[in-house]
């Protein structure tokens, strides 16, 4: 701490002799966890590995080289209560400068003028938009403006273990594992798996926080060339047969008992790192981590593979969303601390690679096409990840609908509930969000 | 129940004696396997979170929580809140419930209808008005705003009424005799002796204030203005837990300390309190 | 669930206005008007004017983030009809408090009677027991959500010595519900513990010898002198955990976020969750009004009991 306060200090003396620009202190306000013991003192972020560690390092990084001299304070929330919080700052007076958020959540904002318009602001810093792959760059505007910094495409991936997976069998001659191409494939390979391992063939977080096996169901749906939401956002679509299908096989898995329905996201990640299961459906944000775990030898997984969720109902998709950085509307904030928050911006985005480790696609086609990218692990296994990625549309309330998908969807395998049952009533329910959202208020 | 007992019933008090200090036992082991966590490195519990002895041992989750200022941080915005809202909650109560014990005014018994009508009104029938409210005035994010909503209790002035309606009226018929103006009675006579009911209604308060958790939430939401419970809840996310039990755990049991101490050496008084506030 | 709610626990006597007789009664009248005017002032403006202003903004498309669209009559009351997270949420409220109420009361009971009595011994219990009723709900829930789970709790490794599975409690529709019923007794049963500690010390020890002269049993006695003797501190402890229980938040909020499948999602999460998360304050302070309404209606069972006591 008081290290940092010293480098801060020493860049500011250094920035008020050079005549720079006036140093500010800014509030920036995320998720991904707070890790300040592990990595509260690392001031290089490619020391750093997982999402938490790099994005503290890199905000250590900032405030001890940063030439004006600014300091960027970090308020982590819980990822549940995240957007609640950052919310209620708008009430409360303390809107961060630079705040997180998802694309499918900044519609909520935008529509209300509740962000910073970035185009401007980027032209002046130099931030060359025309870096951002397409899908981001889309993801990250609204009304022909630009309103975010994107910073990464993140996906749905099967994380493998691929001792328990030649245990089992399901190895490619070319070491790759063998997977699934198909939902009755998937449950008879399953089988399969469990008798020759005796583990779980699947873990993923099957309680209320994530919604991990809604992403899943999102992307089956997508690959039999539906939505869950028509395409203008203003009507849900789950009553179709391609959801009916998706839903089915979801239930299917827990059915059979390919997957303990008991786990909760970090039960499923500790199954997973136990050697208690071949696949565990999770981000791309933790493949650095499960990586780094595998090779440190500390954990009974040894063999980590990273792939792309396999197409079990047709044509390749997966659900996809994108973390970005934006710049809250707020009309009271002095000009030197809109500075010192474009260069923020303009120093993550300088390091966007160093994000990239997490496992995170990069939104930078530079990044995407440098050698150092190329080299990290598993990067070869998910290189087209972004091209069959598939993000929701672009509404309001998603977050109110995606719980409301997840309530229902979890009474399938926590209660029993009928696929049919749980779509019928996740449609009403999402039917009655949009109609609140499309009001207006 | 004290009368000396024989044979059976002497061994029945023993067994229930036996089951009362097994249940008492395993009512505690939760926070003594907090308490064993907290002293563990995180590692160590990522691997295994059983035992109750704190083997590998370390105390690096405190130093480290104390290095970063977060929590304590956190405890003093707590204490300030608590200690705050239980002094202003003591003077408003007292001054308003010796009016109504000992004052004559007009629309007395409308205003006391009034107030005890107060206590129907539940924390969440206001709430989200409130947070309108201190939202336009621009106070969110201060201790004051923690305080506030909380001094209205009408729940205080009536124990406080109670409380001086029970006091002999010689005691201050003496006073009113020399002329001693009523603010004078009140500070000098009443006062002094509501020591016991005023240590009651401020422990509850204090108590009430270090617990409160749906308020806070909504209204606290600079890290730095965090009270302890809503601070220790913005930890809890998955993410923490997994890789940072120990400090999770180091954090609950720090921020826990005050007020367990608090209750360590007031015991006597809550109990006494429960008591009176039962109408005994 | 907190200590103050649970001591709104009076028998409520309105004060007795004596004709002031006394020749400084005009000054008395200012003297009480300063007196009162702290409270006043804080009452009516922290607390009667929000409850109007609720009133208030349930009528009106009131938007977290947008501000006011006006005025929508008793729409947001026509919607909460035809929600069925809504009615989710009241029955999950109204089950709690059915599941939390009783049990508390039996539990609390039963600990008062088996630490009443002099002893070093059954001081410590007595102490152990109320201790837990201090710790604030973030603490408590981190205490039981990890003692309850199946990975890495408490009760796993027990239930693994003996041969059995682990079971997620915390993440069954059917057992999440009991799971926090058990956790609420274990932070609130002090505060009832204690008051049936203060009602039992305080029935008159000639029953009780009277009764060890007849040879009466232990059962018997209970029946026949403690349980009479008490029958009103039981009442109050009924209706002030009801109340106290309907307000339930904490547990289930950050122990369940109100799942799995919705089965703990409580009246004042979804108030929460309808305001913060998806900025419908106009709607969120609809159901804040049926809450109080029905709050209200156990208030003044709570207000007609203490009368009721009050009158003997």
């Amino acid at each position: 701490m008081h290290h940092q306060k010293a480098l801060a200090g020493l860049a500011l003396t250094t920035a008020l002799t050079a005549g720079g620009a006036q140093a500010a202190d800014i509030q920036l306000m995320r998720f991904f966890g707070d890790c300040q013991n592990e990595y509260g003192s690392v001031n290089d972020a490619s020391q750093a590995n997982g999402e938490c560690g790099i994005i503290t390092a890199l905000v250590n990084e900032f405030n001890a080289t940063n030439e004006g001299g600014h300091t960027v304070t970090v308020q982590t929330a819980d990822w549940g209560a995240y957007y609640d919080l950052l919310t209620a700052t708008y009430q409360t007076g303390n809107i961060p400068d630079v705040a997180v958020m998802h694309s499918s959540v900044m519609p909520d904002f935008v529509s209300r003028n509740l962000l910073t318009p970035l185009g401007p602001l980027f032209e002046q810093a130099g931030i060359d938009t025309a870096d951002f792959v397409p899908a981001a760059l889309q993801n990250a505007s609204a009304n022909d403006e630009v309103y975010a910094l994107p910073f990464d495409l993140h996906a749905l991936l099967f994380h493998i273990n691929m001792d328990l997976m030649s245990q089992a069998g399901f190895v490619n001659e070319d070491g790759t594992p063998r997977l699934p191409t198909s939902a009755e494939e998937f449950i008879t390979m399953g089988k399969q798996f469990e008798e020759a391992t005796g583990q779980n063939f699947i873990a993923t977080e099957s309680q209320s926080a994530e919604g991990m096996m809604v992403r899943f169901f999102q992307s089956l749906v997508w690959q039999q060339g539906a939505t869950t939401l028509s395409d203008d956002g203003t009507s849900a679509n789950l009553t179709g047969p391609e959801a009916l299908a998706a839903a089915t096989f979801v239930k299917q898995i827990y059915d059979e008992g390919l997957a303990d329905t008991g786990l909760d996201y970090a039960g499923a990640e500790q199954a997973f790192l136990n050697g208690q299961a071949g696949i565990i459906i999770n981000g791309t944000w933790v493949v650095d981590a499960y990586n780094a775990q595998a090779e440190s030898g500390s954990v009974p997984l040894k063999s980590y593979v990273a792939t792309n969720v396999p197409a079990l109902m047709g044509e390749d998709a997966v659900w996809a969303d994108s973390h970005m950085w934006v710049i809250p509307a707020d009309e009271s904030r002095p000009q030197e601390e809109l500075d010192a928050a474009v260069a923020f911006l303009t120093f993550l985005n300088d390091n966007n690679f160093e994000w990239s480790r997490t496992g995170h696609l990069s939104v930078r086609q530079s990044v995407l096409d440098s050698p150092e990218f190329a080299a990290l692990p598993h990067r070869t296994a998910i290189a087209n990840t972004s091209q069959i990625a598939h993000a929701v549309p672009t509404t309001q309330n998603q977050r109110a609908i995606y719980n409301a998908i997840m309530s229902e969807f979890n009474s399938m395998w926590l209660a029993g509930a009928e696929p049919q049952a749980a779509l019928d009533g996740a449609q009403s329910q999402v039917e009655r969000i949009l109609r609140r959202a499309n009001r207006g208020g | 129940m004290t009368a000396a007992r024989t044979g059976w019933a002497l061994w029945g008090d023993r067994l229930l004696l036996a089951i009362t200090i097994i249940v008492a036992a395993l009512w505690l082991l939760p926070v003594i396997w907090v308490v064993t966590m907290s002293l563990k490195p995180n590692a160590e519990l990522m691997r295994s979170t059983w035992g109750f002895i704190p083997y590998p041992f370390t105390i690096e989750n405190y130093t480290n929580l104390i290095q970063l200022a977060t929590v304590p941080r956190w405890l003093v915005n707590s204490l300030i809140v608590a200690i705050g809202m239980t002094l202003l909650v003591l003077t408003v109560s007292s001054l308003a419930g010796y009016a109504f014990a000992r004052l004559q005014f007009p629309f007395k018994r409308t205003i006391f209808a009034l107030m005890i009508a107060g206590l129907m009104i539940p924390e969440q029938a206001v709430f989200l008005p409130l947070h309108q409210m201190f939202a336009d005035w621009g106070i969110h994010n201060t201790h004051a705003a923690l305080v506030m909503p909380r001094v209205a209790v009408p729940i205080g002035v009536f124990l406080m009424m109670q409380f001086f309606r029970a006091v002999p009226r010689e005691l201050e018929e003496a006073a009113e005799l020399d002329h001693a103006s009523r603010f004078t009675i009140f500070f000098r006579i009443m006062l002094p002796l509501s020591v016991p009911a005023l240590t009651t209604l401020g422990l509850f308060t204090f108590i009430h204030a270090w617990n409160d958790f749906l308020w806070p939430l909504v209204s606290a939401t600079d890290a730095d203005m965090y009270t302890v419970t809503v601070g220790l809840a913005s930890i809890q996310g998955n993410f923490a837990m997994s890789e940072g039990l120990g400090s999770v755990m180091a954090s609950a049991v720090f921020a826990s300390l005050p007020i367990v101490l608090l209750f360590l050496i007031f015991q006597r008084f809550i109990v006494a309190g429960v008591a009176m506030s039962a109408g005994k | 669930m907190t200590a103050a709610t649970q001591t709104r626990v009076l028998p409520v006597a309105e004060p007795r206005t004596k004709v002031p007789q006394s020749p400084a009664k005009r000054r008395d009248w200012l003297t009480a008007l300063l007196f009162l005017a702290p409270f006043l002032v804080v009452y009516l403006v922290l607390l009667v004017y929000p409850l109007f202003l609720g009133i208030w903004i349930s009528f009106r498309d009131w938007d977290l983030m947008g501000g006011d669209y006006g005025w929508i009559g008793t729409l947001n009351y026509q919607d909460l009809w035809s929600d069925p997270v809504f009615w989710r949420a009241a029955g999950n409220t109204l089950k709690f408090a059915a599941m939390t109420v009783p049990s508390m009361t039996l539990v609390a009971l039963l600990l008062a009677l088996a630490v009443q009595g002099p002893g070093r011994i059954r001081a410590v219990c007595r102490s152990i027991f109320f201790l837990s009723s201090v710790f604030s709900v973030t603490v408590v829930t981190l205490v039981w959500a990890m003692v309850l789970s199946p990975d890495r709790g408490l009760i796993a490794p027990v239930v693994q010595f003996f041969g059995g599975t682990p079971f997620n409690f915390l993440g069954s529709p059917t057992w999440a519900m009991p799971a926090i019923v058990v956790t609420t007794l274990w932070w609130g049963v002090g505060l009832p513990m204690a008051l049936f500690l203060a009602s039992l010390g305080s029935i008159p020890k000639e029953l009780y010898e009277a009764a060890e002269l007849d040879h009466a049993s232990r059962w018997s006695v209970f029946w026949r002198i403690t349980l009479p003797s008490i029958r009103h501190t039981v009442v109050l402890v009924v209706v002030l955990q009801i109340v106290a229980q309907l307000q339930i938040f904490g547990q289930p909020f950050l122990m369940t976020q109100g799942g799995p499948a919705n089965s703990t999602r409580t009246l004042v999460q979804y108030i929460y969750e309808t305001s913060f998360r998806d900025w419908l304050v106009g709607y969120g302070a609809a159901m804040a009004m049926v809450l109080f309404v029905l709050m209200m209606i156990f208030s003044m069972l709570q207000l007609w009991l203490g009368r009721q006591g009050d009158d003997q």
